[in-house]
């Protein structure tokens, strides 16, 4: 199955029982906001944690309905964190979400070696395009959380990508690893790099997906141009994952998409126990509820 | 291979320093009466005239060079393909060294611009179904990327000669697998993209493999391993010198296999074999520098 847009997660959760998500440090308006629209629409069961006083006067300001909400009064935010940490790691909530914090005193917590919510995986970043000239939805990891992965830490955050994309009824995504040039270059460490998953994947050691790459943008995405450049791939034009060389890259090209392509964007952190939305401050409601839909249909 | 020199109707003449060597003369001797061959022989004319005797050869089959020393004589044999008064350079009693040293002398000898230099072998093993080419037993002892694609080139340039028009060729490592202890494995990786963008050329590449799925499909089968070179390569390309050059004598000694080689990266083919080789291996190089000249 395919994802032509992102309102085709809900397919995904409609099938299956409610997700519980804790929102922590949960004052915060724009997460709020998204969340009770997410739970107002069947998506998630929430549980805020944070200052009681503090959601109730923004849910008041801004006309949320929360009777019958779970709040857990806790106006230290750093002990909100831990709490909904705690709550998740005891299986207790299926989806964790950052509030009012920053993003590097909630990793802190998830990455806690007693109680946080560590696997042994590499955590990654992974986020799902909706962009109109493009027929399908386009997965692109890792644009904000992984610097400069070395190979080693390409194949984990491949793997996780790819097992997020099995989950959410991808049988054998197409993944492309993106260089500046299509061709194999000894002064480009990603081409390189592009080449070692490659064979890796022919060797069946990096499962359950089918890889190529170096692929130029224009390759990966435009069957034309692979075919003008005279490409013979299985992914080129219709890549489902573009892996990034690095996250200047990712992370330019997610903003020229949501900027310039007014893509759609939902994106959640990969490789803990569970998916943790972790939107930044500066992305709109409307990317926050995707990301609570996309966390909720990988969370399976 | 003779019917393919044959069927080149040109002589070709060949230049050999330090000729008086038994096995070499016979050798030559045997291309010269085929019609392929004109020699050329430099170094000490009362020995290689005593050697030819000794053999019952007629020594006015050849030219003779006369020289002092086996430095001399490698040289002048450089020197005279260097001018075109030769097409083909053979090494005969000089050390490996002190030829080789004549042959990519900067000035005067006989390298490529910019070229690496390597080895190819063509072995005929009755095991086989086909002729097999391998490289490098002999110049590069580990060869790093580059030269891995140079190696490659050389090998399929070869293979395509002998008529394969694209050839298989299988980067030989231990396992299939690619592994961080197996640093060449990530060359072949690198250098299998390259061949399918077309950036290494004619040929189906495929490793890293070891050498049972490289040369034998039932492994294929057993293993279960999707590879397009499928236990059937015309080439074997070995991660170093001191992998291929075993692989080869072993041939040799214990499955009756037959090696021919070539220097590789000049402008004009340079025959070096051990001074050990039989008659028969030498003739065989001999035939095949005159079908790559």
């Amino acid at each position: 199955m395919v994802l032509k847009n992102l309102n085709d997660l809900r397919r995904i959760v409609e099938g299956g029982p409610r997700k519980k998500l804790v929102l922590a440090a949960a004052q915060d308006q724009h997460s709020l906001g998204a969340v009770i629209k997410a739970w107002k629409e069947n998506i998630i069961d929430p549980i805020l944690i944070g200052d009681k006083e503090g959601i109730q006067n923004i849910c008041l300001e801004n006309n949320y309905d929360i009777t019958g909400l779970p709040i857990i009064h806790e106006p230290n935010t750093e002990m909100s964190v831990e709490k909904a940490v705690r709550m998740t790691s005891s299986r207790q909530a299926d989806i964790l979400m950052k509030g009012m914090i920053g993003s590097s005193t909630l990793l802190k917590c998830v990455l806690n070696k007693e109680w946080g919510l560590r696997t042994g995986n590499l955590l990654s970043h992974f986020a799902l395009f909706e962009v109109e000239t493009y027929h399908k939805v386009i997965a692109v990891t890792d644009v904000a959380m992984n610097i400069a992965p070395n190979l080693q830490e390409k194949i984990a955050i491949l793997n996780n990508s790819v097992k997020c994309l099995n989950k959410l009824g991808y049988r054998m995504p197409k993944v492309a690893v993106l260089g500046a040039v299509e061709m194999v270059n000894e002064n480009m460490e990603a081409t390189l790099h592009a080449a070692l998953l490659s064979k890796m994947n022919q060797r069946d050691q990096i499962k359950n997906c089918i890889i190529d790459g170096p692929l130029a943008f224009d390759n990966a995405i435009s069957l034309e141009s692979a075919k003008h450049k005279g490409i013979r791939s299985e992914v080129a034009g219709d890549t489902d994952l573009l892996l990034m060389p690095d996250i200047e890259v990712g992370n330019v090209l997610y903003k020229s998409l949501v900027f310039f392509a007014k893509a759609k964007v939902a994106s959640i952190i990969l490789g803990a126990l569970v998916p943790i939305v972790l939107t930044s401050r500066s992305d709109s409601e409307q990317a926050k509820f995707d990301s609570i839909l996309l966390a909720a249909a990988a969370s399976k | 291979m003779e019917e393919k020199v044959l069927a080149l109707k040109k002589k070709h003449r060949i230049a050999i320093a330090w000729a008086q060597d038994s096995n070499t003369i016979s050798a030559i001797h045997k291309a010269v009466t085929k019609g392929f061959v004109e020699a050329i022989m430099i170094g000490k004319s009362s020995e290689i005239i005593k050697t030819c005797r000794a053999e019952g050869i007629d020594e006015k089959l050849f030219t003779l060079i006369e020289v002092e020393d086996e430095n001399r004589a490698s040289v002048e044999a450089v020197r005279l393909a260097k001018t075109g008064d030769a097409d083909i350079v053979m090494k005969g009693l000089v050390g490996t060294d002190r030829f080789l040293k004549a042959v990519m002398d900067k000035e005067n000898g006989l390298m490529a611009s910019n070229a690496t230099l390597s080895y190819v072998g063509a072995i005929e093993i009755p095991a086989y179904h086909k002729l097999l080419f391998i490289t490098d037993p002999a110049v590069i002892p580990y060869p790093d990327l580059d030269q891995k694609i140079s190696m490659a080139g050389y090998a399929i340039e070869m293979a395509r000669k002998f008529g394969v028009e694209k050839p298989k060729i299988a980067l030989i490592g231990a396992s299939e697998k690619m592994g961080r202890h197996f640093e060449n494995s990530a060359d072949y990786a690198v250098m299998c993209k390259m061949a399918e963008r077309g950036q290494i050329k004619e040929c189906i590449m495929d490793g890293p493999l070891d050498l049972f799925l490289a040369c034998d499909k039932k492994s294929i089968e057993i293993k279960g391993v999707e590879t397009p070179v499928n236990g059937d390569a015309d080439i074997l390309l070995f991660p170093s010198l001191e992998s291929c050059n075993p692989f080869y004598k072993g041939l040799m000694l214990f499955a009756k296999g037959e090696l021919a080689g070539l220097i590789r990266g000049t402008i004009k083919p340079v025959i070096v074999m051990s001074r050990s080789e039989s008659e028969k291996s030498k003739y065989f190089c001999v035939a095949l520098s005159c079908l790559m000249a």
